[in-house]
This record gives C-alpha cells, structure tokens and sequence, in this order.
C-alpha cells in the first residue's frame, strides 16, 4: 500500500499577517512557514492506517511549495513519514485553486499511490476545493471529511461526517480522501523521530518532470487578485461588570434590543 | 459569464437559508450580466423543494429526482451540473460555502476548468468582470478577485452575507436528463443521524457558542442549548469545549473548526484566543458572558459582561422567553 498525503506549508497562523499592497502578496519574511494544521491530521490518520495495515505500507508526504520553505516538511518526516517529495518551481507562483490542483494532479499521478490523503482546508487559501478537483483530475473515487477510516481487503470503508452525523461510505482504492479532526490529535515528533528524519529524503520534481499541457503559476490562473484591504475596524468592547445574574441578563438583554437582535 | 445557477444543498425537501440568500443574488446578477437565473435541485425530495423555490425569483429551477444522487457520493450529483452548465455556456455557479458545498466547488471546478473565488460576501459586476469579495487570512485581509482564462465562475457563498426578498415570478421547472453511460464508485451504505441538524452551524443567524467555562458536556444541554432555541440560534464551541470530549468536533468555531459570521454571536465563558477568533470575528454583533474583565476577546467583541455564566445564562433565556 502506498499512501501519499498532501501537505501545504503555510505562513504560521498564530502569526500577524501583512500583506504587500503593491505586489498583493503576502509579506512572508519574519512570519515561520508550518505545517498546514488540517495537513498534520492528515499526516496522522495516514500514520495510523500504515500502524494497522504493517507490510510494506509507506506514506510519503507530497507538497507544492518553493524549493526555499521545503525543509520545513522535515517535521512530517520526523512524525513517522518514510519520505518527501515536492514540486516546485518558478512556472508555479501564483497558481491558484484550479492550477494548483492540476499541477499536483500531474505529480500524484507521477508518484504513484493507491490512497491519497488531503487536509480539509489550507489555513491561509483556504477554499476548500484542492481535494475534490485533485480526485476529478485524478479520475479516482473521492470521498472528503472522512472521521474514521479502514482499509479491508483492498476495499476503502470510511465515515464521512456530515452537518448531522456521518454518511457510511464504501469504494475501491485508488482513492482519494480528505479527514476531518476526528482521526485524532497529530502525533508529537520522538527525539527519534527528529533524529532519523534528518537522514530521509525530500526529493524535487519539476513541472518539465510531468508534461503538463496547461499553462499554470499566474499565468494559467483562472483568478486574478485586483485588491486587498484591510476589513472594518472593530472597537474594544464595552466592559460591564455584572453584580449578579438578573443584572448581567439585563445588560445584555437591553443590548440586543437596542442593536434590534431580538 | 452570463447566466447564473444556484447549487441547492438540501436534506430532502428541507433546505437551508442560505439558498434563498443565492437566489435573490442569482436574480440580481443575472439582470445585471443580461442571462438567466437558474437553481438546480438533486436527488430525494427534489421535486417537492422546487415548487417552494418558485417564491423566489429565479426563471428556471432544474430537477431530477434521481435514486443515484443519494445512493452515491458526490458523482452523480456534479455529472448533472455539469451538464446544465455545459448546456447554459459561461456562467456563474454559486454555492454555499459549507462542508458539502466546498466538495461540489472543488469537483466542479475541475471539470469545468473553472476558476473558484471562495468564501465570498459581495459580488460586484465591473464591465465584463464579475468582483467577488472574500474576507481572507483569517478575516485579517479582505480580498477582491475576479476570474479570467475561463468561461465558468465557481463561488463558494459565506451564509448569511446576502439578504433574502421572496418576490417569485413563478419560475419554471425543468426536468434534467440522465447523464448517459455512468457508473459510479464512492457507495453511500447507511446514514447516521447524530444530532437534528435542522440547522447548520455555519447558516445560522444566531450562534451561542461555550467554552472551557462551562466545565463539562451537561452545561452545554442545560444551559446553552435553550438559550440558542430562545434566540432562534444554534450551538458552537470552542477547541477546548470539543476535545474535552463535552460536545462533538462538528461544533468546533474556529482556525481547526468552522468558520461563522452570524449576525450575533455569544461567547460564553470563552477567552478568545487567536484560534477562536479567526473562526468568528467577521460576525455582525458580538457578546461575552466571561468572568475575566481581561480576557482578550474584549478587544474584538462589542459587549463584555463581566459576570458568572451560571448565574447569568439562566436569567438571560428567562428574559428572552419572556419577551417573545
Ligand atoms: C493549531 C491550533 C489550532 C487551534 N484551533 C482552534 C479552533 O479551531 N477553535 C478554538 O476555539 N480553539 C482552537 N485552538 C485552541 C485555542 O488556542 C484555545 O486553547 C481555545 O480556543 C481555548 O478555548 P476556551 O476559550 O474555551 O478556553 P479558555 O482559554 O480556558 O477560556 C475559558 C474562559 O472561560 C472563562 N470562565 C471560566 N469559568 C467561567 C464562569 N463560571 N463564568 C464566566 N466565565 C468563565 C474564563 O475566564 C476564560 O476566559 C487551537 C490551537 C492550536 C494550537
Ligand atoms: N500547495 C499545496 N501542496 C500540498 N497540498 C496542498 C496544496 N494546496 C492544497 N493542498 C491540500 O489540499 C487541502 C485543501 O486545501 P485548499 O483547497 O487550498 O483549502 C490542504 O489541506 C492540503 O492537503
């Protein structure tokens, strides 16, 4: 079993974030590149699986990112991931959501895997689109917010969570899935850990390794950013102190009614 | 783009808000663009949904009550709109912006070769180009972005950002064929209700959210959930709340959860931290109940209540009953 997890590496989200008004990036120099939360679940839940199916189950660990941020990954490998591969160049910057999963598409395919495991969302895109347009261009059964998942005798069997509970959902592998938090609390890297990742590898393919047939980066791009601002100003709270419970609910009370909430 | 179509997300023949939300933008960028608003509705409960659809004014709402749509995940589902788009030529597709309309976006996205704006609060047309306004980053950064190279616009819609006037012109209703040839993978074997999701977290107007101050699940059934009902509202949480194990992840505001922009949003016995507020910060109003004068979400709430949660919810739920 090969199963290959997409990891996104992302500005740290506990960081204060700038944008540069003129090039309309984001200002990435003083803000650490980490692990895209959702990813680290991702990374877990594949972990898991190779725990409960042994043999010579492998996860790698896939990333588009610049060849500059790559050995931030060194993280997943130090979870317990058996090696890294990225893809990375210059033709790149500035994809979007479609070219971004075009081009992965291409490098999965180049890899190989029978299971192809995304986070839910990226913390800084975040659109929420990357898994499902990687299985259509994939052309493999996709099934996204999966909670709890098994592999029996080659077949795939998850829970997908929904608004109201969860769907049982059955298919065949290859197949692509996203997870949800429920897999489980990522896994801290061991000392061993940290120690063996500095020996694996984190290879590099270019998008001349894949013969894309679509131009990608901004030029392919079926977005264009125009402006970015920053939103409303939001003032401090009013701060009352309430002596009791009936004074509290009334303070709030009153509030609500004159900002015509109730 | 010219024409417009609604992706409906519904369980049955229940639907949520936000799609009347879609269906008065469609209509009025529809005029704006000079194309049609249409709504497309799948699967069990489909036909029965349409009819209440024609309150609100789109031209035509596409059906198929297909066994297929339900019994499979997803598939069945984007090869109809695929189709109705194809059929349509360039046009926008909105969708809400929940865990399953995210999945349609990036499917259809894909197959369309379209370009996909999410989480979108305006939309705005300038000449040929179709704006659409996203808060980013965490709500830190709004963005402006509009699509080229592409015939097809994908926009994940945020619930709540657009008003509803049911003034329907009696839309018609047309019956989508099957797409021909199609065997399809993902099997839905069961489904498992867990809550009475009547309504989604990430629609709701109102959200009463609980925290680590309320110390355990029961506070949350006791004490949040009928002050929700009493403000029409429904339940969220904070991490710590969720991996305490005291309500579901699904209830989860935030970074790692969900993100909400109601028009009023209750903290209750909840510091703030960054996480949380990334989650929730672009609602309308925002209240905490905290007995902490100091705890950051002061500096992006409108209201503070210093004061205990147990002494001060109770009252709260009586007062509002009373009221109303
Ligand atoms: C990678 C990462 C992702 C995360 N994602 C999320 C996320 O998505 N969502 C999220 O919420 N957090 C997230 N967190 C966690 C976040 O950092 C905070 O730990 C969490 O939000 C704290 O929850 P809380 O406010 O309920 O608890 P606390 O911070 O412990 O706050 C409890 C509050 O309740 C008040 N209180 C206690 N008793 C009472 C009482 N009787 N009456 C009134 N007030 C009372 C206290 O004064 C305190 O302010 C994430 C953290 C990390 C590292
Ligand atoms: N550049 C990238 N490299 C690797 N994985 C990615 C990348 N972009 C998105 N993903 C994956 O797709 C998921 C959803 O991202 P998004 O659709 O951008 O919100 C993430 O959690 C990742 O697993």
């Amino acid at each position: 079993m090969k199963i290959v997890v997409t990891v996104k590496l992302v500005p740290d989200p506990n960081a204060e974030k700038r944008i540069d008004p003129v090039g309309m990036r984001l200002v990435r120099s003083g803000v650490e590149t980490v692990l895209n939360p959702y990813d680290e679940y991702a990374l877990e839940a594949a972990l898991q699986l190779r725990e409960r199916l042994g043999g010579d189950t492998t996860v790698t660990a896939f990333s588009m990112v610049p060849e500059s941020t790559k050995e931030t990954l060194r993280k997943a490998l130090a979870m317990g991931v058996d090696d890294a591969v990225i893809l990375s160049d210059a033709s790149l910057a500035g994809s979007d959501t479609w070219a971004t999963a075009y081009a992965m598409a291409q490098g999965l395919k180049k890899i190989g895997f029978d299971l192809v495991i995304c986070g839910g969302l990226a913390d800084d895109g975040s659109t929420g689109g990357v898994p499902g347009a990687l299985a259509e261009y994939l052309g493999v059964p996709g099934l996204t917010n999966a909670r709890h998942l098994e592999i029996v005798d080659g077949k795939l069997h998850a829970q997908r969570e929904t608004d109201s509970g969860y769907q049982v959902v059955s298919g065949a592998l290859p197949a692509l899935v996203s997870v949800t938090m429920a897999v489980g609390e990522p896994r801290y890297p061991s000392l061993k850990g940290i120690m063996g990742a500095k020996k694996k590898s984190i290879a590099t393919m270019a998008p001349a390794d894949l013969g894309l047939d679509r131009a990608v980066g901004s030029d392919g791009a079926k977005t264009e950013l125009l402006a970015i601002a920053p939103p409303p100003a939001r003032g401090s709270a009013r701060v009352v102190e309430a002596a009791d419970g009936p004074t509290g609910a009334k303070i709030i009370f009153d509030f609500l009614k004159e900002k015509k909430l109730i | 783009m010219r024409n417009v179509i609604v992706f409906v997300e519904h369980t049955g023949d229940h639907t949520r808000k936000v799609t009347y939300e879609l269906a008065c933008e469609a209509r009025r960028l529809a005029d704006v663009l000079g194309g049609k608003a249409h709504a497309i509705v799948l699967g069990s409960g489909a036909p029965a949904l349409a009819e209440r659809l024609k309150a609100y004014p789109l031209d035509v709402i596409d059906v198929a009550e297909d066994a297929d749509v339900d019994r499979f995940l997803i598939d069945p589902t984007i090869d109809y709109l695929e189709a109705l788009a194809r059929e349509l030529g360039p046009s926008a597709i909105l969708i809400p912006n929940t865990m399953y309309g995210r999945d349609i976006a990036g499917r259809i996205l894909a197959r369309l070769e379209a370009g996909l704006a999410s989480d979108v609060i305006d939309l705005k047309v300038e000449g040929e180009n179709l704006l659409c306004v996203s808060p980013k980053l965490g709500g830190t950064t709004i963005a402006t972005c509009t699509f080229k190279n592409t015939e097809y616009a994908v926009i994940t819609v945020r619930p709540n950002a657009f008003a509803v006037e049911a003034a329907g012109a009696g839309a018609q209703i047309v019956q989508l064929g099957k797409p021909a040839g199609k065997q399809y993978a993902m099997l839905v074997e069961s489904v498992v209700e867990e809550s009475s999701g009547e309504l989604g977290l990430e629609e709701a107007s109102v959200v009463v959210s609980g925290g680590r101050g309320l110390g355990g699940a029961q506070p949350f059934e006791t004490l949040l959930k009928p002050l929700a009902d009493a403000l029409g509202g429904a339940v969220g949480a904070s991490r710590a709340a969720a991996d305490a194990g005291w309500v579901p992840y699904s209830l989860q505001i935030g970074q790692t959860g969900k993100t909400v922009s109601p028009n009023l949003y209750l903290a209750v016995g909840i510091s703030g931290a960054i996480q949380h507020k990334v989650g929730m910060r672009t609602s309308g109003t925002i209240v905490a109940i905290n007995k902490d004068a100091g705890a950051p979400i002061a500096d992006f709430s409108d209201l503070l209540v210093v004061g205990d949660l147990f002494q001060i919810v109770p009252e709260l739920t009586k007062l509002i009953g009373t009221a109303s």
